[in-house]
């Protein structure tokens, strides 16, 4: 992770878009009182820079009985890697990363039966090369969550050199 | 060895209603179709494509696109929005701490700790511990005032048990709770 220098503008452009994407730029250039221009090149950077990525955020599949769970994994030191994104590409997982401390990688993801967290936890990645240790723990309650701050990842930054001709 | 009617210490009870947390009441009855689901897999693809460009690509109207978009909204079922990376907000330590409470009522810790600006997630679990945060920090030297001048004077805290990010491999939440907009 390196240090990035953000001035106002670029802080007051995340705000905005973090709230609505799809307010148009000569809005925001009014709300702002810079150019079109500027709120265009603007944009075009922080995304180049893998800073901001434009997405949607749903809550369809969200239920009642929805749950968010901490899937802390021990894994041999010399497999970490290899798991941490082998468990990234489950579909329901929504967070990995690799730690140091009680596990070596802890996986967030949201699931609505147990049988749900039983078998992606102890069938899927329990059962991957180098694993040798599993621990849950459900949220029961959330106080604090944030979901517009996230890791972009190459993949993201992929994508939007591909939109960027039509942007 | 903790006792296994521990685990929900200071929880008191399973609960199953919302409070303000990720659990959702899905008793309304808002239907999606496929229209509405291509039109959500081009916007995650790309939150700014124009209605134009999505309905080229969907063969729909643009009149349609942004009434479907509209709608989804208005239900508060979608946000279109652009998430930042860690690191443009400085945050250059990530970890989680797992916290075992004693002698308060874990809400009420949960709560307070909830108030630093350093806690990024805050949620009270199943299992050893009692608390789940993620802290995030612009510098690993911020860590001493965190601990020793914050944390440390909060009561009820017993332990805390960290394991640092070495690094990020994913973290996006595309489904989420959705709250209403502010002044809607």
């Amino acid at each position: 992770m390196s240090d990035v220098q953000l001035d106002e503008l670029d802080r007051q452009l995340i705000e905005i878009l973090a709230r609505d994407a799809r307010v148009s730029n000569r809005k925001i250039a009014i709300d702002l009182g810079v150019t079109e221009g500027t709120v265009r090149g603007r944009i075009k950077r922080l995304q180049q820079d893998g800073l901001i990525s434009f997405t949607a955020i749903t809550s369809f599949g969200l239920a009642d009985t929805t749950r968010m769970a901490f899937i802390g994994v021990g894994v041999n030191v010399s497999d970490v890697r290899d798991v941490a994104e082998k468990i990234a590409e489950l579909p329901s997982i929504n967070a990995v990363m690799i730690t140091m401390g009680r596990f070596n990688v802890l996986a967030i993801c949201l699931f609505n039966t147990l049988d749900d967290l039983l078998e992606l936890a102890s069938n899927q990645i329990l059962a991957m090369p180098g694993v040798h240790h599993v621990e849950t723990s459900i949220a029961v309650r959330t106080t604090k969550y944030n979901a517009r701050v996230v890791r972009i990842t190459e993949a993201d930054r992929a994508r939007f050199d591909l939109n960027d001709d039509d942007a | 060895m903790i006792p296994p009617n521990s685990l929900l210490r200071g929880t008191g009870r399973l609960t199953r209603r919302s409070h303000g947390g990720l659990q959702h009441d899905m008793s309304d009855d808002f239907i999606i179709d496929d229209a509405d689901r291509a039109i959500v897999e081009q916007l995650r693809l790309n939150g700014r494509a124009t209605n134009q460009q999505i309905a080229n690509t969907l063969g729909l109207t643009a009149a349609t696109v942004s009434a479907r978009i509209r709608r989804m909204e208005e239900a508060d079922k979608l946000r279109v929005v652009a998430v930042s990376d860690f690191s443009a907000h400085g945050y250059n330590v990530l970890m989680e701490v797992a916290i075992e409470v004693d002698g308060r009522p874990a809400a009420d810790v949960v709560e307070e700790l909830s108030q630093f600006p350093e806690v990024f997630a805050a949620h009270l679990v199943t299992g050893r511990y009692d608390i789940d945060l993620l802290v995030v920090l612009r510098s690993i030297d911020e860590l001493p005032r965190l601990f020793l001048e914050k944390f440390a004077r909060v009561a009820g805290i017993r332990s805390m048990v960290p394991a640092i990010a070495v690094d990020v491999i994913k973290y996006k939440f595309d489904v989420a709770p959705i709250e209403a907009r502010e002044g809607e």
